[in-house]
């Protein structure tokens, strides 16, 4: 099976007056359908600026500046900004985002907002029937289209912002940090309903979150991020269970857990990523770095399985 | 004394029926009363961290600042027990000047609050001068601060906005510590930190009160920190304490449908539970909160009754560590 959504080579920069700012560097990523993709990272990461890239939403001073990204091996990268709007935005990949909860105007009702959207897209169909339809789908009631923003609950109007996300039918999901605006409680039941939209539908998500706890839960495979690189990937349940690059094994003793008694820190700090060490980036506060680590980037390579690690411990 | 009757001198801070209402509109508009803090009875041992846990709008914000003065109380009294003689504080009466410095508050973001462009020597002599110490008392003040909060000195003369998040932090921390309060209110101190750093800081709150025995609120919506800060812990939801007691009953044995629905849904590491739709029971919150003298929780709850709408139930002692606000138990 070929994957929906081929990240390769992806570097992202941003001129700065202080320099250019590698947000994410040379990052390739594999999305396959019916799959729940996490990314994970501390702020500054890069994260963000990567799914912005999939949705081409990088604004100056930040630029794509190499790379490819295949949709169904298309490079959608070399599709002019009227044919990608025409054709994936919105419409192949979707997206919905931490501020989701104030992405909705004030001042018009649910519905119409959501109509807009099939509107600006050219929607063949009843707009109103396919507003019910949405609503019904991330559980709300179809009455929530006629009210306005400030009459739903944080929770309701990231559902409502879903329902908006999925309008015209998309195949990939991306969630930046989805829930973390949101209480535990309401955090678990949005959860729940990405996890229902992935087998009902079909939906491949691209999942971004700092908290890795929550992203054990949805998880299929999964991605970490520093300092706009990948350090290492594969499936989530593997790397949960036996992390490989020492970053990853040292987030995974930073993680809070109900049922830790402890929790680390990491000592130091991210790298300037207009100023990123001329080795591994994650040597100066890595507990096993070596000379060859401050001297040459280790790439992301294959250990195992489907297991990437780019580490010279490996 | 006799208005207050009976406080026991191992408490250091207590609330007694203490409500602090926020009225909006009135005169022509629709007069709405939000019930922040809503008949809380606290007491927070000497020596001792309290985690206060609850959701965003549960009012946990609002108890801490008015335990130090910070808010004006609807009714109800915080008493500090101070060192033998108690300072009352309710609707009428205010925290004398000379005590507040006793009493300090650490807020959550440690980006906006201090002044970026102050000079480090600067945020923290500011409150030293205010205090009246003199230029002498104030630099090993200070210094003590700073190397209890794992700051190096020479970043003295730096600017704020030179500081990592982190390092702001023990900042925040090193400038409420140096006046040498007796009860602090740490207001989610780690929410807005990495994971890379909550650990560094939860061990900072955790050292300082072991070193000077300060006596904390600690305000947080995460449970495991709640966990790993404090022995007890007060559960509130929409102004009211819906369950207290020590933090390995209430995680292990939690009574409230409300707590019980609150750790079912805490995010764990659990990989293998990623295509399982997790169990939650009680219903998700309206935006509109619907006046009632009852449980606040009534609308959600899933074994709501009658009397739930009608009246609110007292807190109830279930074990010698555990008490409960439900008429369940």
């Amino acid at each position: 099976m070929s994957p929906i959504l081929s990240i390769e080579n992806l570097s992202i920069h941003f001129y700065t007056p202080k320099g250019v700012r590698k947000a994410v560097d040379r990052v390739s990523l594999e999305l396959n359908k019916k799959e729940v993709v996490g990314v994970a990272g501390e702020s500054g990461s890069g994260k963000s600026t990567l799914a912005l890239g999939i949705m081409r939403l990088i604004a100056p001073p930040g630029e794509i500046v190499d790379g490819k990204i295949f949709y169904h091996g298309d490079d959608i990268l070399r599709y002019s900004e009227s044919e990608f709007n025409s054709k994936i935005r919105w419409k192949k990949i979707a997206m919905i985002f931490q501020g989701s909860l104030n992405g909705f105007t004030p001042v018009f009702k649910i519905g119409e907002q959501i109509e807009e959207v099939l509107e600006v897209h050219e929607y063949k169909g009843d707009f109103k029937e396919r507003v019910k339809e949405l609503l019904k789908m991330v559980e709300l009631d179809p009455s929530v289209a006629d009210r306005y923003p400030h009459e739903l609950s944080g929770g309701m109007k990231q559902r409502a912002f879903i329902a908006m996300a999925l309008a015209l039918n998309p195949e990939i999901l991306i969630c930046d940090e989805p829930t973390t605006a949101l209480d535990v409680i309401t955090q678990a039941k949005i959860i729940n309903l990405l996890k229902t939209l992935k087998k009902d539908l079909g939906l491949s998500i691209i999942f971004i979150t700092h908290d890795m706890a929550l992203l054990s839960e949805i998880s299929d495979k999964l991605y970490i991020m520093y300092a706009g690189g990948i350090m290492e990937s594969g499936n989530s349940l593997d790397i949960y269970k036996n992390p490989k690059h020492p970053y990853t094994q040292l987030l995974m003793e930073a993680i809070a857990d109900i049922n830790k008694d402890y929790i680390k820190g990491i000592p130091g700090f991210m790298p300037d990523l207009a100023n990123l060490p001329s080795g591994c980036r994650f040597s100066d506060r890595c507990p096993y770095a070596m000379d060859i680590c401050r001297r040459k980037e280790p790439e992301l390579k294959k250990i195992e399985g489907d297991r990437n690690v780019a580490c010279w411990l490996y | 004394m006799s208005r207050v009757g009976y406080i026991d001198p191992n408490v250091i801070m207590e609330t007694r029926n203490l409500k602090v209402y926020f009225v909006k509109g009135g005169f022509l508009a629709k007069k709405q009363v939000t019930k922040a803090v809503d008949d809380v009875d606290v007491k927070i041992k000497k020596g001792e961290v309290l985690a206060l846990v609850g959701e965003s709008g549960s009012g946990k914000t609002t108890l801490g600042r008015t335990m130090i003065g910070l808010q004006r109380i609807t009714s109800g009294q915080v008493i500090y027990n101070r060192d033998g003689s108690p300072i009352i504080i309710d609707a009428k009466s205010k925290v004398p000047k000379h005590i507040r410095r006793e009493l300090q508050m650490i807020y959550q973001d440690p980006y906006s609050s201090i002044d970026p462009y102050m000079k480090v020597y600067d945020a923290l002599s500011m409150p030293l001068k205010y205090a009246g110490f003199s230029k002498k008392e104030m630099q090993s003040k200070i210094e003590d601060s700073l190397t209890m909060v794992g700051l190096p000195l020479d970043i003295l003369p730096n600017y704020v906005f030179q500081l990592s998040g982190g390092q702001r932090q023990r900042l925040n921390i090193a400038r409420a510590i140096s006046l040498d309060p007796k009860f602090l209110v740490a207001d989610e101190v780690v929410t807005m930190l990495d994971a890379s750093l909550k650990g560094e800081i939860v061990e900072l709150f955790k050292d300082i009160n072991r070193k000077t025995g300060i006596s904390m609120l600690f305000i947080t919506h995460e449970l495991p920190i709640a966990k790993l800060v404090a022995e007890r812990m007060l559960v509130m939801y929409r102004g009211k304490i819906v369950e207290a007691g020590s933090i390995n009953a209430v995680l292990k044995d939690p009574l409230h449908p409300y707590t019980k629905a609150l750790i079912q849904a805490y995010p764990k590491i659990s990989p293998e539970t990623k295509d399982v739709i997790k169990r939650i029971d009680v219903k998700e919150a309206e935006a509109a909160q619907i006046e009632s003298k009852g449980c606040p929780f009534y609308h959600r709850c899933p074994y709501a009754s009658e009397r739930c709408l009608h009246e609110m139930p007292k807190l109830k002692k279930v074990a010698s560590d555990h008490e409960v606000a439900c008429y369940l138990y």
